[in-house]
């Protein structure tokens, strides 16, 4: 990584990246205002410890049963605060990755079980056609794709259509799982997926 | 034996001795038993001896001698012989010991300093072949001489220049460094050295950059920093140093490591803050052209603070003294190609490059007026016309952002109305486009799609700039942008993105302070507006308002119009039929905006405590009794949120309307004959029984002094109140009133009852108690009344061990024993009304002491204990150490492990998601208290984060946090073998129901992933 290979990237703006909240159906507005609640002392929404923790009625309780699937979102969320090899900014903010261009597809969408199969494709776009480094970018999403997912997710990640002067050359690579098992044998290469990795670690405390 | 000889023969093995001797010579000199002469002449047969040693021991004799002697006891020619006799031998050990100690004497004079300096340079030319001590010892004399000798060194010119550098060259010891560079700094800053430039910047520049790490153990406590900052010095001290310095440390800014960059940038900073306008300025675009680099494309965050810093301080330097706005002046030409990059990058402003250039600005715009000024002029027409062209708002955003940044800059050197800035003859430059960035950017806030919220909100913060900055826009154009700040508040579509209307709030807030009448005049009528009469159906936009009023009432008169207003809009209100949640919502504005006055102060206190306890508590009463309408008021929620006013206000009346309250507390200030108090009276209806809670908060905000109803002299004692209370409790059905009045019985307990009468009380509690025992089918009200009013003993430390190890015995009760358990929870848990702003009794040391005493017996007892009562032990566990203090936890670790581990087996889901708790925390603490347990511990957790049947969301949770706490606190040996287990039983909580879960999980798994590969660099 002697040379930087693309020193002045365009970069959109956090605020602007798709997130849950900007999604929303409201539900977090309905709950009372953030101000008021400063009236109220946090020991007031202590429960009384004499009710059996079966019955209390708060909305934890019937929040449980409601299922919140694994959506595009969420996987927007695992991958996009990934950093770029070159750049300390994320592959979200570079637009490397784009919430349209991730696709979560059912294997077999008539059975309709609970956890059914899932094929994810990730669609990267580099951010110059020619960025030799578009393979270690996408051998990040795979890395942390496959640590952060169940099983039954097969991961598929590609090089977007026409943004990369050797897309189909890459995509073989990223696809050969044992090309893959290879390329994370090798330390200095696991040395940068592994910076790569780290800022997704600390966004969540 | 001569006093020399016996020195010599003392010192080596007793110094301490040793010195006494010379003191005793010293003695005799001063009482002049012997003479100075006697004294040289004694060291005779010494001094010259073939041993080394004993010549230094001679010689430091002397020197010793000399240095107990009071500082007038030798005279001149004294003090010269002794001088000459020193520097002759001055490479025996112990004479630069006398010398120092012989220039400290007032009539050491020029010359001797010249001779003593002379023969130091003459001796010493091998100093960096003589040991650390050595040379630390010749440097000291040095600096001595240095200070108290400066001028007579100075006189020598040249000559004490060549030779003090030749003298130090080559140091390497930082203790030696230390005073090696604060003795050139003074050559370098008071000597003439136009000649010896190079040769004096070459004998410290060689040093840069510093990479000294002091030894692990520091006995010098010397640091890297203290280094750097002396050679900083040194290298900043002179401008004849500027053309060696810069070019140097330009090429020394390619380093790979930040390290040295950061050191290079603080050595730059300096150089500009020292160096002469005109040195600087010479390279002051050199400098510009490398330092960019470090901004435009930044690396590393602080990298690029320090460059900002650099350019900042040479901007400052080179506008120092000039209020010129010339084009040919220092700053006019340092800026030039600055504002050209600038604009430039601008053309592109989305990209990466782009985004420094408003700091850039912003740092360089603060650095004096001229050049904001300058930069203004250069920068505000062109980004003018990139706006107009921009095709996107994308770039208008990113421009906008540049033009805030300038703003910033523009408020700290044009201050604010509140905030004046130190006055400058030249006129602020922003003036002439003051029409154009106006409507540029009420355009961008107005006349854009509302759901590009980003860019709306970098436009508000353009406008509200605008605003603050001092004599800038007119009052009629900041009313303009209070109205769109209004609007936005106001009519903005509320669905999800309320990002805009935070700010919008915030500006108001700010304006408010120093525009409150433009806010009284325009938003809050245009708010008040906005809250209906009634309560709407299904729609919550009130509280959006609402919270506005609030927070704008920063100032006395606009709290009490609002505080009035909203008194009249909730007379409305109620009238009306309607969800109780509007009214609600006012009375919590009320709330908040009171919290926010010192009501103790306030002159309005007597109209509140009127209007909203005496007013609102008497409707609340006579509709109980149906001699006024129901309303929402009536309703228990409705009637805790007027008990929390009603508490606040009552908490700052004076003692004098404290005592009347507190003689109605149960009447509620009803007239006689309306309202009969619900105690002493049997089948009250619920509406009455419910005003028990306003009972409560009024007994919550008198102080602790204060006779309550029925218990004053005439009526009866604490105790009969108390025992009605209970009466009253045991046979209460409704939660709201039941807790209440079982909240009355324990703050009367803890805060009425007078300390003599705590024993009787507990009296009647073990009655209770042994009641409880003795009859299988007692109610569980029962139960509650025992431990509210055990809770006000406790918190108090009184009777404090009879009334826990009672409570104890309750665990392995088969009928109550459950509900007891839970009731440790209570104990220690924190209560509103039973709190230290009410007046509570609460002793620092209640959670320790509960910890200590229950403790140890629950870990006895569940010992002994059936399996079948066993949980209850565990339960009344948890629910002590949610409200121990973390360090108390900590002492007792061996006895607790093992029962949090088998709570981790119970069923009840809060038990466990609370043991979790304590596990995450002592493991955080004390992850070697763990390791012993790491087995059991990672296939428990494993199994509260799993089946999402038997755990709630809460314990799966905790359980994954829990489990990331080991990595990288335990030992890796210690988690090596399970890090399969856990990589792989964590495969299927990746696949939780909920999405909270499976982000917990994600971390978790990296965590243990990641856990044994080595730390990258």
């Amino acid at each position: 990584m002697s040379e930087v290979l693309n020193a002045n990237p365009t970069i959109r703006n956090a605020s602007d990246l798709p997130s849950r909240r900007r999604q929303g159906n409201g539900q977090s507005s309905k709950t009372p205002s953030g101000l008021f609640a400063t009236t109220v002392p946090s020991s007031a929404y202590i429960p009384d410890p004499f009710l059996p923790p079966s019955s209390d009625s708060d909305e934890s309780s019937g929040d449980d049963d409601s299922v919140e699937p694994i959506d595009e979102q969420e996987i927007y969320d695992l991958i996009s605060p990934i950093s770029d090899p070159e750049h300390p900014l994320t592959l979200g903010s570079l637009s490397v990755v784009n919430l349209p261009d991730i696709h979560l597809t059912p294997t077999f969408p008539e059975k309709g079980s609970a956890s059914p199969l899932t094929t994810l494709t990730v669609l990267i776009t580099p951010t110059i056609t020619h960025c030799s480094l578009a393979t270690v970018i996408g051998l990040g999403v795979r890395v942390r794709l496959e640590q952060a997912l169940p099983p039954r997710f097969r991961v598929d990640v590609r090089i977007k259509e026409g943004t990369h002067s050797t897309a189909e050359q890459v995509n073989r690579q990223l696809g050969d799982k044992e090309r893959v098992a290879a390329a994370l044998e090798n330390g200095t290469l696991l040395g940068v997926l592994r910076k790569m990795l780290e800022g997704c670690e600390n966004l969540e405390t | 034996m001569s006093d020399v000889q016996r020195y010599l023969l003392t010192v080596g093995p007793d110094r301490g001795k040793a010195l006494d001797i010379a003191q005793d010579t010293a003695k005799r000199l001063e009482s002049q038993q012997t003479s100075l002469i006697e004294v040289v002449q004694s060291l005779g047969e010494f001094i010259n001896d073939e041993d080394a040693t004993i010549r230094a021991r001679t010689i430091d004799y002397l020197s010793q001698v000399v240095g107990q002697l009071p500082p007038t006891f030798l005279s001149r020619q004294q003090i010269q012989v002794l001088c000459q006799f020193l520097c002759d031998r001055i490479e025996d050990g112990g004479a630069i010991g006398g010398l120092r100690k012989l220039q400290g004497l007032g009539r050491f004079n020029q010359e001797m300093a010249i001779t003593t300096f002379r023969a130091l340079l003459e001796h010493f030319q091998d100093l960096q072949l003589r040991p650390q001590a050595q040379r630390l010892q010749i440097l000291e004399l040095l600096n001595d001489l240095m200070s108290k000798h400066r001028n007579a060194l100075k006189d020598l010119g040249d000559q004490s220049v060549v030779g003090i550098t030749d003298l130090v060259s080559g140091e390497k010891d930082p203790r030696n460094l230390m005073i090696v560079f604060s003795v050139l700094k003074v050559v370098m800053v008071e000597w003439e050295i136009s000649g010896h430039a190079e040769t004096l910047f070459d004998s410290v520049f060689c040093y840069f950059p510093i990479t000294f790490r002091p030894p692990p153990d520091d006995p010098y406590g010397i640091t890297a920093q203290d280094l750097k900052s002396r050679l900083r010095d040194c290298i900043a001290a002179s401008s004849y140093f500027a053309p060696y310095a810069f070019p140097q440390l330009i090429d020394k800014l390619d380093s790979t490591s930040p390290n040295v960059k950061k050191d290079v940038l603080q050595t730059i900073s300096a150089c500009a803050r020292t160096y002469s306008i005109s040195t600087l300025s010479s390279y002051s675009v050199t400098l510009w052209d490398s330092i960019k680099f470090e901004i435009l494309n930044v690396q590393e965050e602080d990298l690029a603070e320090e460059a900002l810093v650099s350019l900042q301080a040479i901007a400052i330097r080179l506008s120092q003294g000039t209020e010129s706005t010339d084009l040919k002046t220092p700053i006019a030409r340092f800026l030039r190609p600055i504002t050209k990059e600038c604009n430039g990058q601008l053309r592109e402003p989305q990209h990466k490059q782009a985004k420094p250039v408003g700091q850039i600005l912003s740092a360089l715009g603060i650095a004096s007026p001229v050049a904001f000024f300058l930069i203004v002029k250069a920068v505000i027409p062109p980004l003018n016309t990139l706006y107009q062209d921009a095709d996107g708002i994308g770039k208008q955003r990113a421009l906008l952002e540049v033009l805030v940044q300038l703003l910033d800059s523009a408020i700290a050197v044009y201050g604010t109305p509140s905030i004046p800035a130190p006055t400058s003859t030249i006129e602020n430059p922003l003036v002439p486009f003051k029409d154009r960035l106006f409507e540029l950017s009420s355009q961008a806030l107005m006349s854009t799609a509302a759901d590009e919220v980003s860019f709306r909100v970098v436009a508000l913060k353009a406008l509200l700039k605008l605003c603050l900055l001092r004599k800038y826009l007119q009052n009629n154009e900041i009313g303009m942008a209070v109205q769109y700040f209004d609007e936005i508040v106001l009519l903005e579509d509320p669905s999800g993105k309320d990002d805009l209307k935070k700010e919008a709030i915030q500006a108001l807030v700010e304006l408010s302070k120093i525009k409150p009448d433009l806010i009284m005049n325009i938003t809050f009528p245009a708010f008040m507006a906005k809250l209906p009469y009634s309560s709407p159906a299904n729609n919550q936009d009130y509280l959006i308002t609402l919270e506005g009023l609030a927070q704008l009432s920063v100032e006395r008169f606009v709290s009490d119009t609002l505080i009035r207003r909203l008194l009249n809009r909730l007379d409305a209100v109620l009238q009306n039929d309607g969800s109780s949640a509007y009214p609600q919502a006012i009375l919590s504005t009320l709330h908040y905006v009171l919290s926010q006055r010192d009501l103790p102060q306030d002159p309005n206190l007597q109209s509140y405590h009127e209007k909203l306890v005496v007013g609102l508590i008497n409707r609340v009463v006579l509709a109980s009794i149906g001699q006024n309408p129901m309303t929402a008021l009536n309703e228990d929620t409705t009637l805790e949120i007027l008990g929390r006013i009603a508490t606040m206000i009552i908490r700052a009346l004076d003692e004098h309307k404290q005592k009347s309250v507190a003689l109605q507390v149960y009447s509620l200030f009803a007239e006689e004959g309306t309202f009969i108090p619900v105690p002493f009276r049997k089948d009250t209806p619920r509406l009455q029984r419910s005003t028990m809670i306003l009972s409560t908060s009024l007994m919550a905000g008198v102080g602790k002094s204060m006779a309550l109803q029925y218990t004053d002299v005439d009526n009866g004692s604490i105790q009969r109140l108390l025992a009605e209370l209970v009466r009253l409790a045991l046979a209460e059905s409704v939660p709201p009133i039941r807790r209440t009045i079982l909240r009355q019985i324990g703050l009367i307990t803890n805060k009425f009852l007078p300390a003599q009468e705590t024993k009787d009380v507990f009296d009647y509690l073990r009655n209770l108690i042994s009641g409880l025992q003795e009859t299988t089918t007692l109610s569980d009200n029962a139960v509650r009344v025992v431990f509210w009013e055990a809770k006000g003993l406790v918190l108090r430390l009184a009777q404090i061990e009879e009334v826990l190890s009672r409570l104890l015995w309750l665990l392995s009760d088969h009928s109550c024993g459950v509900a007891s358990a839970r009731g440790f929870g209570l104990l220690l848990a924190p209560d509103e009304i039973i709190s230290k702003e009410n007046g509570a009794n609460i002793r620092l040391l209640a959670k320790q002491k509960v910890f200590n005493i229950c403790i140890p017996i629950i870990a006895k007892d569940f010992r002994n204990a059936e399996t079948s009562i066993k949980p209850n032990y565990l339960i009344a566990l948890s629910g002590i150490l949610k409200y121990t203090p973390t360090e108390v936890i900590m002492q007792e670790l061996d006895i607790l492990l093992p029962l949090l581990l088998q709570s981790l087996d119970l069923e009840d889901s809060d038990v466990k998601a609370a043991t979790i708790q304590s596990l995450s925390i002592i493991s955080q603490e004390s992850p070697k208290a763990v390791e012993g347990h790491m087995g059991s511990l990672v296939s428990r957790l494993l199994k509260a984060a799993s089946d999402p049947k038997t755990n709630s969301t809460s314990v799966r949770h905790n359980a994954l946090r829990c489990l990331r706490v080991f990595p990288g606190r335990v030992k890796d040996s210690t988690l090596l073998p399970y890090k399969n287990t856990v990589v792989r039983g964590l495969l299927g909580v990746l696949d939780d129901p909920k999405r909270g879960v499976r982000k917990e999980a994600v971390e978790c798994r990296a965590a243990w992933i990641n856990m044994d590969e080595p730390q990258s660099e």
